[in-house]
């Protein structure tokens, strides 16, 4: 009789402890670490140094040239923002420590990661916590599976099988060789897309493949085993991709085309004039949503403001960060719409999961249209830009030729 | 064809590393440490190669200011060198190796993050002088990889005869042997460990210059992947080796190309290139012309 009593007692007292301890820690993961903000904070982790920094650089600044013109033309509502960025060096094991840091410090609303690989851990961390993200140039598919996460670049597939009809379409007949980087998310998953588009006819003539892994630029291998190809696709960065058109240049046929994605953008910004110093005798074109080469029109205005505020020497500008700077305003303006349109109330301490339920609805909702610099702008008109459900965009892209075949 | 291209790219990128190992290995032989910094020496004769190369073009005929942005280089790199042994190695002579190896990773992302703050984070394109190429019946081959080639071969003899006839090659070597008897000897240490500093931070300069004459663009991760598979290359032919290092680098760069060559292996590239460190390390610790030491007990 004695031990039944004792098993009641210490099976009530562990019952007692593990739902004590499951309030204990549910209230935890309510606490509202934004409620003493006098800001909206906005956060973004991406690669400040390493690598891939440039790209990171860029977001920063881009980001943070937006929330400066919001704030001094009066904020929302007279609310300010405030950006809170941190360096990841594009690495999935830095994010828990970038993302708690942000949190902690009290970010309410996200970009998320700069980059696809660290992207991946972010949205498990800020999908425990619902906060909104919305990710300027974090490509992959999967970063947007769960439901409080919105990309502003082109997901993955989207590039891959838009570039391929591209190909359908315009390049038939035409002997097609890739050039990929086959231990990147982003190259490799464009690649994969790519291919399962493409049409019969250029697989039944062969398609040559050739790939490389790792920080290494030496290419002669590579460019010899494209030699032959007369439409080359270069789903890759533009470090990679301009050393691999430098080391072609006697090589491969000067009437060949290089085809790129949006990791292409830039190439021009950063290694001067292709006439100049490259000396590249290829036509170079490349499908994006931004043109960094517009001579009119707002993506030029951006251009122009990005080059007189920062050091477009050190750190040029890409679509990376133009994508931020559309991020920061489709912020902005969702949440008047949220305001104006759906009568939500929020404020500097709203914590991150009320903004990321009302910017989900918003973004989902269909008569939400932003008009942003990336995006096919027509004129001096911005882009329409909008949302599916799944936190895919939908905007226009184009085909931009960097620099014609000479 | 095909394969002679192949097997030329190889060697030339084998060079290159080649060149990188010889440091890597004359330091470890003689100072007995890891300079995890020595990629980023490269990285800094590099920028300092754009740096000057770009303000004396135009100035002067391009092949005189390609000359003058070297020897520039060599010289900033070798007084970089010596100066990071003076300031963060010497002060831990005698200190664990692990304390060693770890100022080493520091020193690196410092002149890293330093170059980033300088220059920027996106690459810069390098200008050079056209050098043209020689063409044997159907195989082209680029004056700078037969520079490169050559350059190679000349150092690793120059460094070899040096260390075998001069005097401070040989206090080299008794250095290398036996720190505490040379020492006894009346050489002096800390002179042969700057003089190895400033050898291998020139043999990174020059590293540094083809490096940029394969692959012309310079950013501030530059040195680091060089300088790993230099290290590897080092360790496969047998560190503290002058001819292993040699063997090594080209067998790495032969390897590498190979390897890109055939689609359904080059992903795995980097991988194959540090599998057989691993199986050197197993079959043969002391590398493939590593000096075999018996242990006293």
């Amino acid at each position: 009789m004695k031990n039944v009593f004792k098993k009641v007692v210490s099976f009530t007292l562990a019952a007692a402890l593990t739902v004590g301890s499951m309030f204990a820690l549910a209230s935890c993961g309510k606490k509202n670490y934004a409620k003493d903000n006098e800001t909206i904070k906005i956060g973004v982790s991406g690669p400040l140094t390493g690598g891939a920094a440039k790209y990171g650089i860029a977001v920063k600044n881009s980001a943070k040239m937006a929330i400066d013109e919001i704030n001094a033309a009066g904020g929302l509502y007279g609310m300010k923002f405030e950006l809170l960025a941190l360096d990841d060096e594009h690495k999935k094991e830095n994010v828990t420590t970038t993302y708690s840091a942000m949190y902690e410090d009290g970010m309410q609303i996200s970009l998320g990661t700069v980059t696809t690989a660290p992207g991946l851990e972010f949205k498990e961390l800020s999908k425990d916590d619902n906060v909104f993200v919305l990710t300027p140039s974090a490509t992959g598919d999967d970063i947007v599976e769960y439901s409080n996460a919105y990309q502003m670049c082109f997901a993955d597939s989207n590039q891959g099988t838009a570039s391929a009809q591209y190909f359908n379409a315009n390049y038939q007949g035409k002997k097609v060789g890739v050039f990929y980087k086959a231990d990147d998310e982003y190259s490799s998953g464009i690649y994969e897309k790519f291919i399962a588009s493409l049409d019969q006819s250029f697989k039944s003539a062969g398609v040559e493949t050739a790939t490389f892994t790792g920080d290494g630029l030496d290419f002669s291998t590579q460019v010899n085993m494209l030699k032959d190809c007369e439409v080359i696709f270069l789903p890759i960065y533009t470090e990679p991709a301009a050393a691999f058109m430098k080391k072609g240049v006697g090589v491969i046929s000067n009437s060949a085309i290089y085809y790129g994605c949006d990791g292409l953008d830039g190439v021009e910004a950063e290694f001067g004039t292709w006439d100049e110093f490259m000396a590249i005798p290829q036509e170079v074109s490349f499908l994006s949503h931004f043109n960094s080469k517009a001579e009119s029109g707002p993506a030029y205005d951006f251009v122009q403001k990005y080059n007189a505020t920062y050091d477009s020497d050190k750190e040029p500008v890409n679509q990376f960060g133009a994508a931020a700077y559309d991020c920061v305003y489709a912020i902005f303006e969702a949440l008047k719409f949220a305001k104006e349109n759906l009568g939500k109330e929020f404020d500097e301490s709203t914590s991150p999961s009320d903004y990321c339920d009302i910017l989900t609805e918003v973004f989902n909702s269909d008569s939400f249209v932003f008009h942003g610099i990336t995006g096919k702008c027509e004129g001096n008109n911005k882009s329409d830009i909008s949302w599916d459900d799944s936190g895919f965009v939908n905007k226009q892209a184009d085909k931009y030729v960097v620099k014609p075949a000479n | 064809m095909e394969f002679l291209l192949t097997l030329i790219n190889g060697v030339s990128l084998g060079g290159i590393y080649a060149m990188i190992a010889l440091g890597y290995t004359m330091v470890y032989g003689i100072a007995k440490m890891l300079n995890f910094a020595h990629g980023d020496i490269i990285m800094v004769g590099g920028y300092s190669i754009f740096v000057f190369a770009a303000t004396s073009f135009g100035t002067l005929p391009p092949w005189v200011s390609l000359l003058f942005a070297v020897l520039m280089a060599v010289i900033i790199c070798a007084l970089l060198g010596f100066g990071v042994e003076k300031l963060a190695y010497k002060p831990l002579r005698g200190a664990s190796p692990l304390a060693v190896l770890i100022t080493a990773i520091g020193v690196s992302s410092f002149l890293q993050s330093l170059a980033q703050v300088f220059f920027g984070s996106a690459a810069k394109f390098v200008q050079f002088p056209d050098l043209g190429s020689l063409s044997l019946g159907e195989l082209t081959v680029s004056y700078s990889t037969l520079i490169t080639l050559i350059s190679t071969v000349i150092v690793m003899l120059a460094l070899t005869l040096f260390v075998k006839l001069t005097k401070t090659g040989r206090a080299m070597l008794a250095v290398s042997e036996d720190r505490e008897a040379a020492q006894l000897m009346g050489v002096n240490i800390n002179f042969i460990i700057s003089i190895t500093f400033i050898i291998g931070s020139s043999l990174a300069a020059l590293a540094g210059l083809f490096s940029l004459m394969n692959v012309p663009f310079i950013k501030p991760t530059f040195g680091s992947l060089p300088g790993i598979k230099a290290f590897t290359a080092a360790v496969i032919g047998g560190i503290g080796s002058i001819p292993g290092a040699m063997l090594g680098g080209i067998l790495l760069g032969v390897v590498e190309c190979f390897s890109n060559s055939v689609p359904t292996l080059a992903p795995y590239t980097n991988a194959i290139e540090f599998a057989i460190l691993i199986i050197i390390l197993i079959v043969k610790p002391t590398g493939i012309l590593g000096k075999k030491r018996r242990e006293k007990v």
